[in-house]
């Protein structure tokens, strides 16, 4: 988990992840041109993405693409949430179903 | 573009493939018991159970009692504990009906003492409605709570298909 946060808590990473969002399973050389960035210093976040768990890289022929991976965001919004959530969300839709009633 | 890709899509973009990837601290024989027993299953996915024979080229159905089917399709390779291909046709609204049939790889590899499970959701029409795939964190998120720790987890619409009411209120 430290390593997510790491990961995340760098602009230059986080619009790497932006790119993968807008269009999944990039190559280097796409995410390069993408960037103003060396190809370098997209290798090295991007390895750092993949350490975290966000970034996760399939073998094509000869081409290694990347795609954005979202479940390790997902374990942190669990970890904090769950125990919360049941009589919260169960408030909120209570407080729906009266919004509702008053507006009919 | 080759002789090697020749029958595959080109490569470079790809925006019709989702990949999802988690490590869980378990055997692959009990993970993959717990992607296709209809029991456990029903306790991390929507509250959903898997239905099947497990038989390659059998049919299966995510379903649930008050519910119905939500989503179905064929086990187009079993290779257990490693590998399991489906295709996949969602049916809980006509919008996601209407997307057709995509396809979902589930790939277990152990590393150390845990497993890592890669779950590949392609075949995706293009500008796929989210909703099809968009579901896989929070399974997985479950899984790895339900192996790990014993436990179900409770965010909220985790369980939405065992808490369906049987008519509206």
């Amino acid at each position: 988990m430290d390593a997510v946060f790491r990961a995340l808590a760098d602009p230059t990473r986080r619009s790497l992840l932006d790119q993968l969002f807008e269009q999944d399973g990039q190559t280097l050389s796409a995410l390069e041109q993408r960037l103003p960035m060396t190809r370098f210093g997209v290798m090295k976040h991007l390895k750092l993405l993949e350490e975290a768990g966000l970034v996760t890289t399939k073998r094509r022929g000869r081409e290694k693409l990347h795609f954005l991976n979202p479940v390790p965001i997902r374990l942190i919004h669990d970890r904090w949430v769950s125990k919360y959530a049941e009589p919260w969300a169960a408030a909120l839709s209570e407080l729906k179903t009266t919004i509702e009633e008053q507006a009919t | 573009m080759n002789a090697q890709n020749s029958g595959k899509r080109p490569w470079t973009a790809s925006p019709e493939e989702k990949v999802f990837e988690i490590y869980i601290r378990t055997t692959p024989e009990r993970l993959w018991e717990a992607i296709t027993d209809p029991e456990m299953r029903g306790r991390y996915n929507f509250g959903v159970q898997v239905l099947s024979d497990w038989k390659p080229g059998s049919h299966y159905a995510l379903s649930a009692p008050r519910a119905g089917d939500i989503a179905s399709g064929e086990n187009l390779e079993v290779d257990p504990p490693r590998r399991l291909v489906q295709s996949f046709t969602a049916l809980w609204s006509d919008d996601v009906r209407s997307e057709g049939t995509s396809r979902v790889t589930w790939e277990i590899e152990q590393v150390a003492d845990s497993c890592r499970l890669t779950v590949t959701h392609d075949q995706l029409a293009k500008d796929a409605n989210g909703e099809i795939y968009g579901g896989w964190p929070m399974i997985l998120s479950g899984l790895k709570t339900l192996l790990e720790t014993g436990e179900t987890l409770t965010t909220p619409g985790s369980l939405r298909y065992s808490q369906a009411p049987l008519s509206p209120a």
